[in-house]
C-alpha cells in the first residue's frame, strides 16, 4: 500500500527502483481491473454501430461502421422508441419537480414549526421506509385499478409525489442552517410560507440539486412500479426501462439495436453523473443501496 | 425565573396574541406537511393493513370470492414447494453476493485510496455500474454471456450461463456484485480516509510489509464498516427483484425455478396466477422474515458495531 508505507521508504535507500517496478505492476494491475469493468459498456457500445451480421463477430472496431442501428431504433414504428424516451423524461420531471418541492416544505416543517404531535408522525414518516414494495403491490395496484387509473401515468406520479428519504434528507439540512436567517426575516413582519421560499429554499439549494440528481436517477432506472403500474401491455405509457425489455425480449437477436436501446438507457444517468460525481458520492451514503 | 414573573405580570392580550401566533405556527406547520403526510398515508401505511386483510380472504381479479376469513393463503404459501424454492434462492443468493461484493468493494476502496494518477477516472469506473439502470445492466450481461457471446469466446466456452439451471444463480450473483461493488467501495472508502496516518507511520517504522499492514492494522480497524456493510447490503440483497425478472423474461422462475426468489413469487401469484390472496400472504410472510432478520442483525452485529 504505497501511501501506507511511503514514509518509511523515503528514509531507506536504494528502494526507489524497486519501487518504481512495483508502480508499473500495480498500475497494470488497476488498468486491467477497470478493462474488466467497463468492457460490457465498450464492447456494448462497438455493437451498436456494427451491421447484424458483424454483430456475431469479435472484432471490437465495426466492419463496415453503420449507424443503421440508431437510425432504426428512431423510425422503425415497431420499436416506439422516441415514445419512450419522451415518457420517461417527462415522469422524471414531473417527479423531480414535485419530491423537490412537497420534501423541502414537509422538511420545513418537521425541522423548524412547532405543532402538536410532531415528533409522533415523523416517526410515522421513517415508518414508511420499512414497509416493502413487495407488500405495497397489490394494493397500490388495485388501488389504482379501483380509481380508474390504472395504466395512467397519474398512478405512477402519485406514489412517487414524496419520498421519506428526501423528506428526511431535506429536514436534516435544514436544522444544519441557522435560525438568525429566518429570525431577521421574521422581523421583518414575513409570513411562513415567505420565510420557506424567499430564506430557506435557496439557503438550501446544494441539498436540492442533491436530492435532484439522485431522484431522477431512481425514476430514470426505475423498472418495477412502471412494470406494476403500466407493463400490461400498455405501449404507449412504457418508460424507456420497460421499452428496452420489451426490445430485448422481442428482438432477442437483434443485438446492433437492442446495444444501441442499453446505451441510451445509460446515457443520461451518465452524463450527469460526469459532471456531477461528488453529488452521487455523498448521495450513495444516504440514499441506500439497489436491490 | 425573571421570564415568568414577567410573562405572569403581562397583560392578557399579550397572551393571547402569543397563543394566536403559536395556533398560527401549527397551522402551518400541519399545512406544510399534509401532502407528504397524506402520500405517505395513502400508498404506505394503508397499503400495510390493506395487505393484511386481503391475505386472509380467497381474493382474485374480481374481489373477494367468498366470505369466510381463514389462515388458508398462509397454509398455501408455506406448503408450497416453490416457495420454499424461492426462500432457498435467495438464501443462497445472500450468503454468495454479500461477502463477495464486500471483498470486491473493500479492494477497489484500497486501490483508489492510494495516491495514483488518474485516481478520478478509476473512482468513477468503478462506480459507474451501481448507478447504470438494471435492465440496460441485464441486457448488457446477457448479450456478453450469451451462448455464442464474448465472454464464451475470449475463454474457448460454450455455456449457455444464464439459460440452463445450475449457473443463471451464480450468474447473476456474478453480474450484482460486479454492479454493487461501486457501492460498497463507497462506504469503505470513507472509512479508510476516516484512518489516522500515524498509525501507519508506526507499521512503517517497525518495516512492517504491506500485506502484513493490511490484516493486522486496516483489516480491524475496519470493523465497523464490515458490519455496516454486512448489515445494508445483505437486506438489500433480500429485495432482489429485477435481474432474474429480466433474465427469465417474466416471472415464471425459468429454468425449472431456479430464477424463482421471493418477490418474483409474490409477483407471479398476483399477475401470473390472480391469486390476490395468496400474493399479499406471501409478501406478509416474507416481510416478517425479511424483519425479523433485520431485528436480529441490529442485536448481534448492531452491538457488535457500537463495541
Amino acid at each position: 500500500m504505497t501511501s501506507q508505507t511511503s514514509a518509511a521508504e523515503r528514509y531507506i535507500p536504494g528502494r526507489a527502483r524497486s519501487e518504481t517496478a512495483r508502480k508499473v505492476l500495480l498500475y497494470g494491475v488497476y488498468l486491467a481491473v477497470a478493462a474488466i469493468f467497463l468492457t460490457p459498456f465498450v464492447w456494448t457500445l462497438a455493437t451498436s454501430f456494427k451491421t447484424l451480421p458483424d454483430s456475431l463477430n469479435f472484432n471490437l472496431i465495426p466492419h463496415p461502421w453503420t449507424t443503421a442501428a440508431w437510425t432504426d431504433l428512431w423510425t422503425n414504428p415497431s420499436y416506439h422508441f422516441p415514445t419512450y424516451i419522451k415518457n420517461s423524461l417527462f415522469l422524471a420531471a414531473v417527479i423531480v419537480t414535485c419530491n423537490l418541492f412537497l420534501s423541502a416544505l414537509g422538511g420545513y416543517a418537521f425541522a423548524r414549526l412547532r405543532f402538536p404531535g410532531r415528533e409522533l408522525l415523523f416517526l410515522l414518516v421513517l415508518g414508511t421506509l420499512m414497509v416493502p414494495d413487495q407488500l405495497r403491490l397489490l394494493p397500490i395496484f388495485l388501488m389504482m385499478v379501483h380509481w380508474g387509473l390504472y395504466g395512467s401515468f397519474t398512478s405512477y406520479i402519485l406514489i412517487n409525489l414524496v419520498s421519506a428519504v428526501n423528506l428526511f434528507f431535506m429536514r436534516q439540512y435544514f436544522l444544519t442552517i441557522p435560525r438568525d436567517f429566518e429570525e431577521a426575516a421574521k422581523l421583518d413582519g414575513a409570513g411562513y410560507f415567505k420565510i420557506f421560499w424567499r430564506v430557506m429554499l435557496p439557503l438550501a439549494l446544494p441539498a436540492m440539486a442533491a436530492l435532484a440528481i439522485l431522484q431522477f436517477q431512481g425514476t430514470w432506472n426505475d423498472f418495477f412500479w412502471p412494470l406494476i403500474l403500466f407493463g400490461q401491455g400498455n405501449q404507449d405509457h412504457y418508460t424507456l426501462q420497460l421499452g428496452l425489455a420489451q426490445l430485448h425480449s422481442q428482438f432477442q437477436q437483434q443485438w446492433p439495436s437492442v446495444s444501441a436501446g442499453s446505451i441510451i438507457a445509460i446515457l443520461p444517468v451518465l452524463l450527469i453523473f460526469l459532471a456531477f460525481q461528488r453529488y452521487f458520492v455523498s448521495g450513495a451514503v444516504s440514499a441506500g443501496v439497489k436491490g | 425565573m425573571a421570564t415568568t414573573t414577567a410573562t405572569e405580570a403581562a397583560p392578557s392580550r399579550l397572551r393571547a396574541s402569543m397563543a394566536g401566533a403559536r395556533l398560527r405556527e401549527a397551522g402551518w406547520g400541519y399545512g406544510f406537511a399534509l401532502v407528504p403526510l397524506a402520500v405517505f398515508g395513502l400508498f404506505f401505511v394503508y397499503p400495510f393493513g390493506y395487505a393484511l386483510y386481503i391475505s386472509f380472504y380467497h381474493w382474485g381479479i374480481d374481489g373477494k370470492t367468498s366470505p369466510g376469513t381463514g389462515t388458508f393463503n398462509y397454509a398455501k404459501v408455506l406448503h408450497d414447494p416453490i416457495f420454499h424454492t424461492a426462500l432457498r434462492n435467495i438464501a443462497e443468493y445472500t450468503v454468495a453476493v454479500v461477502p463477495l461484493e464486500m471483498a470486491l468493494g473493500l479492494s477497489l476502496a484500497l486501490v483508489i485510496n492510494q495516491k495514483l494518477r488518474g485516481r478520478n477516472f478509476f473512482r468513477a469506473g468503478f462506480y459507474f455500474p451501481s448507478i447504470a439502470s438494471s435492465v440496460a445492466i441485464t441486457t448488457i450481461v446477457l448479450f456478453i454471456f450469451s451462448q455464442n457471446g464474448l465472454f464464451n469466446h475470449i475463454f474457448g466456452l460454450d455455456k449457455d450461463w444464464f439459460g440452463q439451471a445450475s449457473t443463471v444463480g451464480w450468474g447473476i450473483v456474478g453480474m450484482n456484485a460486479w454492479t454493487t461493488s461501486g457501492t460498497v467501495m463507497i462506504f469503505y472508502l470513507a472509512s479508510l480516509q476516516a484512518i489516522p496516518d500515524d498509525v501507519y507511520e508506526a507499521a512503517a517504522l517497525d518495516n512492517t510489509g504491506s500485506w502484513r499492514t493490511f490484516w493486522k492494522i486496516t483489516f480491524p480497524l475496519l470493523k465497523p464498516a464490515h458490519f455496516f456493510c454486512l448489515v445494508v447490503f445483505g437486506i438489500g440483497a433480500l429485495k432482489l427483484f429485477d435481474q432474474p425478472f429480466l433474465v427469465a423474461g417474466g416471472a415464471s422462475g425459468n429454468p425449472a425455478y431456479a430464477t424463482m426468489y421471493p418477490i418474483l413469487y409474490i409477483y407471479n401469484a398476483a399477475f401470473g396466477v390472480f391469486d390476490f390472496g395468496l400474493a399479499a400472504a406471501a409478501g406478509v410472510i416474507y416481510f416478517v422474515i425479511v424483519f425479523g432478520l433485520t431485528i436480529v442483525q441490529r442485536l448481534t452485529v448492531g452491538r457488535q458495531e457500537a463495541a
